[in-house]
């Protein structure tokens, strides 16, 4: 089938808007008599709090409302409902920066003088600061009524313990197959805790009717898992929130839980009538939004003498922070994916997510797969020196194959990985050496492949509408969140396909929970994917329901009609068409009477079959993943020996999209990704000393800037991913994942030391290369 | 923030009387990249804020091989290092001012205000320090001009009074003279100084300071005196970077280590003296 829209490069749908500034972010809209936020947070990483004095805040003029923890009745949380929005009186606050009391005043100035003037008294508790402390027998407990929470069925909290998740992988007999090893090789790794960083802080707004009805605008990704969050840690009904997410400046997943809505609501409600804002501050992103989790990574494999991986023995320890609502899901994704897109015949995986008093885990783009594979992929290396064989090789022989199968025991029947390998290495030209550098400086070149699946409830919904307008334009109706990815242009991209007119003639509309139909989260990289499938099958509904009328119309039998141009026409008599828009408030007659009514279509998408897999085994008994998206990066680096300054020169590309919607968004996920793959190896760290966050702030918190953006060049391939649309799977975050390790080895090729830790910064290059040269 | 008064003088005395019928109570305001991010982290509360931004005069930069270079306190980092003088003659100070954060930033930073808020990382101040700039100051006992090195105390502390304001700093031409600025820094861009240098040469002999690495930016004397007069060979650079770690004393922050400072002002000395030799 030849298309005509999808796979085209569509300018952005938001371009305009955006660079003008015209585009409305939650910070822009200023609503009458609003009122705003500021919260008292807890100095302590863990302390009992005692009581708190509100007293004096309540008499500053300008001061509307103060509130305690005693607000929340209920805890709420995506996948395990362990936090309140605010620590209660009597309770614990479980990390430093924990919200404990809040004001709502005239500016924020005043809201910000009240807090300083609310007491509290706390009881300082002894913390844990390191996950595998924490899993230790003796470690203090951060949620000692974990047991009691409720709790997704899919994840296994252990009573009595900080582990809020234990997930197992047991595929094959792991213990047999190190039997059969001519090798075993054990190597441990660390990733540290990394911010998200979008270029809009979050901010949420309040507003509570007299007539009960709550509306929230929040920057977030997943109005409807907000709505659903707040739903339930208020006890009020669903008809009675409504959830508007206008433009969103970024979110990187730091958006997909419900943060700071959770703040406001208590505020509002107490303020009736007054719209209560909070804006969080950069400080505030780095502490009391989400922080990607820490991790520490041990991984023994069992190879052959030829570099064929024969068993694997992975464990994975989350520093997952004071609530682990979405992070018990990152560890089960990373237990998930722990064999690599490799085909392992025996796996043994232990991923335990576990309580610290650190800053809240959360979801990161790639959703636990850029921690695993900077371990994985840095081991493929390690193995393959120690074997004799070249990075490729091993990657080659192990690598997934169409008929090969994951570590889930999942059968791939589609997998492009070894179609990215040529193109990496070709792009790269790894066989090649590098060209020469000057004084004092190295070169080198690394690879790293990657894989990621959607991580999400087997049976996660999507729904679009579609609505055609008396003209023959349309509006397309999803919560199918555009956060800067590019979802309203691909999504757009899809409905115009099916309906055969121009991007252009449709309208997007998104993110208000009271009107754009159910869509689960925009998380996971599976908006075009499952929001792309609703919205086909919306287009679709519309195009068969006003070939109904059109049949009865033109005298011609449906099944010879279609939607082309704009018009519907004969298949076989093109010149025999009637303009759609005839159609769009159903047909008429001469007697001037009509039928039909107004054409709407509608689309709703469960991915059918996809079943959880076996709490003992981590089996799985058909497909747990919808999908899995893989692919390679390639880089060449350059480093100063004197300075150990590493400048990556050059990142390639390449993955399996199934089917590319739009090219240029496409490259420009790549691209961004590889950048931010490069701050997390080369820059980024949440610096934490007992709880706190020494380096919450761009001044010590560095990112690439577009001078450290190396050369960048995007490939991709395309096999058909079955149940995607157009053949489509998601790439937003999979294109993340190999970056990191990618580097790492390249930097191991340049100098022969092997980091085990990231970053990785000029200080600790320098310093391993005098250590080196001692030992020499 | 708390609320405070904006105050705006016309000429450097009224700013002079403000300062003092103020005493205690006010800041001044020039380019505002290090005074409003205190304020807004609260480090400090001042009732008054005084603008001199609008002072006619002080956003002049001025060169004559007599007498020398002539920056007004609010004259921008952009202002600087684009400047065809500076590039010309003090091309180390261009690019120690183009090194100061962002190009937003550099649009409203002053050199002034880098030497008044006295960090010991200053980008701008080893330049003025190897070229023995005066700070020249204004207050209500009248003019004075003091050498940078007296100027800068310690870690955010000069010897300006309360009354007193900078009004420029004079930067002498030295003839022949050819200086390398050095930023080491954990990103190129938009970052803050690990350790950051200025090597000047003149002639055989040699000046050097380095920010970063003691409480104020130093000049490294016996360095300086090791190198005094003789033609530089690699032994002899070899000699003086080693012996430049020795004249300085960086501590361990989040930003880097000690050692790793150390390391790295060694690196700029050889390297800036083999580029001079």
């Amino acid at each position: 089938m030849e298309l005509k829209y999808v796979g085209q490069s569509y300018e952005r749908k938001d371009a305009v808007k955006k660079v003008t500034g015209e585009a409305e972010y939650v910070d822009d809209i200023r609503l009458p008599r609003m009122l705003y936020a500021w919260c008292v947070r807890s100095p302590y990483a863990h302390a009992r709090i005692l009581s708190i004095d509100t007293s004096e805040a309540e008499k500053l003029p300008g001061v509307k409302c103060v509130i305690t923890g005693d607000e929340y009745p209920n805890r709420a949380g995506l996948y395990l409902e362990d936090r309140y929005f605010m620590a209660k009186i009597g309770d614990t606050a479980k990390y430093m920066g924990e919200a404990v009391a809040a004001v709502a005043a005239d500016t924020p100035e005043i809201a910000r003088q009240a807090c300083d003037l609310i007491k509290v008294e706390y009881e300082e508790l002894p913390g844990v600061i390191n996950a595998v402390d924490a899993m230790k027998p003796d470690a203090p407990l951060i949620h000692p009524d974990l047991h009691t929470y409720k709790v997704a069925p899919i994840f296994y909290p252990e009573k009595g313990t900080n582990i809020s998740h234990h997930y197992v992988l047991r595929k094959g007999d792991a213990e047999k197959g190190f039997a059969e090893a001519d090798y075993v090789f054990e190597n441990s790794f660390y990733i540290p805790h990394v911010q998200h960083v979008p270029l809009e802080p979050h901010a949420a707004i309040a507003k509570y009717d007299t007539d009960g009805k709550l509306t929230v605008w929040a920057s977030c990704q997943s109005p409807y898992a907000v709505r659903q969050a707040l739903s339930v840690a208020f006890a009020m009904p669903l008809n009675k929130i409504r959830v508007i997410s206008p433009t969103v400046g970024g979110g990187f997943g730091s958006k997909a839980g419900t943060t700071l809505e959770g703040i406001v609501i208590p505020l509002a409600k107490r303020c009736k009538g007054r719209p209560v804002k909070l804006l969080y501050t950069r400080e505030d992103e780095f502490v009391n939004a989400y922080v990607r989790q820490g991790m520490h990574a041990r991984i023994k494999a069992g190879v052959g003498k030829d570099g064929k991986i024969i068993a694997l023995h992975n464990e994975f320890i989350w520093d997952g922070g004071a609530y682990t609502e979405y992070g018990v899901n990152i560890t089960k994704a990373g237990g998930w994916a722990s064999a690599g897109p490799y085909d392992i015949d025996n796996v043994w995986t232990d991923s335990y997510c576990v309580y610290t008093n650190h800053p809240v885990g959360g979801p990161y783009r790639g959703f636990g797969m850029c921690e695993i594979h900077f371990a994985i992929e840095q081991n493929m290396d390690i193995i393959a020196e120690k074997v004799g064989i070249s990075p490729v090789e091993i990657r080659r022989l192990n690598g997934i194959k169409p008929g090969g199968y994951t570590g889930m025991g999942e059968r791939m029947d589609v997998a492009g990985l070894m179609d990215c390998i040529d193109q990496v290495v070709k792009e790269i030209e790894y066989d090649k050496p590098c060209q020469p550098a000057g004084p004092h400086k190295i070169r080198a070149k690394g690879i790293a492949a990657g894989w990621k699946s959607p991580s999400m409830p087997t049976n996660a919904g999507s729904s679009a509408i579609i609505r055609m307008n008396e003209d023959g334009t349309f509006f397309l109706m999803s919560s199918g969140q555009e956060i800067g990815q590019g979802a309203a242009t691909v999504l757009v991209q899809i409905a115009a396909e099916v309906l055969s007119v121009s991007p252009d003639k449709i309208t997007f509309c998104s993110g208000d929970t009271d009107h754009t139909p159910y869509e689960w989260q925009t998380v996971a990289s599976r908006t075009t994917y499952c929001a792309g499938n609703a919205v086909k099958l919306a287009a679709e509904d519309l195009v068969d329901k006003v070939l109904d009328l059109a049949q009865i119309k033109m005298g011609v039998v449906k099944r010879d009609l279609e939607f082309r141009d704009g018009y519907v026409a004969h298949k076989i008599y093109p010149e025999r068409k009637l303009p759609i828009s005839d159609f769009a408030l159903g047909v008429s007659f001469n007697d001037g009477s009509g039928y039909g009514g107004p054409a709407i279509g509608v689309g709703s998408f469960t991915l059918e079959n996809n079943i959880n897999t076996d709490k003992k085994t981590g089996i799985a008994k058909h497909h747990p993943a919808a999908f899995w998206t893989m692919g390679m990066n390639g880089c060449e680096i350059e480093i100063d020996t004197d300075t150990g300054a590493c400048k990556v020169l050059k990142m390639v590309s390449c993955f399996d999209a199934g089917k590319v919607i739009n090219p240029t968004l496409f490259a420009a996920q790549s691209e961004g990704a590889m950048v931010q793959a490069l701050g997390t190896a080369l820059f980024e760290e949440l610096k934490l000393q007992n709880g706190r966050v020494l380096n919450k702030s761009f001044v010590d918190y560095k990112i690439p800037t577009a001078d450290d953006a190396p050369e960048l060049i995007v490939k991709y391939v395309e096999h058909a991913e079955p149940t995607g649309p157009y053949g489509a799977r998601g790439v937003g975050e999979p294109l993340m994942v190999p970056g990191a390790p990618c580097i790492a080895n390249a930097i191991y090729n340049a100098i022969g030391v092997r980091f085990h830790r990231m970053p990785i910064t000029s200080e600790d290059i320098l310093k391993a290369l005098k250590e080196k040269k001692l030992k020499q | 923030m708390k609320e405070f008064q904006y105050l705006r003088p016309e000429t450097v005395e009224e700013a002079v009387a403000l300062r003092c019928e103020h005493e205690g109570r006010s800041v001044l305001l020039n380019g505002g990249t290090d005074i409003v991010i205190q304020l807004r982290e609260r480090l400090i509360a001042p009732e008054f804020v005084i603008d001199i931004k609008h002072i006619p005069g002080l956003n002049q930069i001025t060169f004559s091989k007599e007498e020398g270079l002539y920056i007004g306190a609010c004259v921008t980092m952009n202002d600087i290092s684009d400047n065809e003088d500076v590039r010309k003659y003090y091309p180390f100070l261009s690019e120690a001012a183009h090194s100061v954060g962002s190009k937003q930033v550099r649009n409203r930073a002053t050199l002034v205000g880098n030497i008044v808020n006295a960090s010991p990382l200053c980008d701008t101040g080893t330049p003025l320090y190897v070229c023995e700039a005066n700070i020249c100051i204004v207050g209500k006992e009248g003019k004075r001009e003091i050498p940078i090195t007296e100027f800068i105390t310690f870690v955010r502390k000069t010897v300006l009074k309360p009354d007193e304001i900078v009004v420029g700093v004079k930067v002498p031409y030295i003839e022949g003279a050819k200086g390398i600025f050095t930023k080491i820094s954990r990103r190129k861009e938009v970052d803050l100084a690990t350790i950051c240098g200025t090597v000047l040469k003149i002639g055989d002999n040699y000046r050097m300071a380095f920010g970063a690495v003691a409480p104020t930016p130093i000049r490294l004397p016996e360095t300086e005196s090791l190198l005094q007069e003789k033609k530089l060979t690699p032994e002899l650079i070899d000699e003086a970077a080693k012996h430049a770690c020795t004249e300085v004393s960086p501590i361990s922050d989040i930003r880097a280590s000690k050692e790793y400072r150390l390391d790295v002002v060694e690196v700029t000395v050889r390297r800036s003296l083999e580029q001079l030799a």
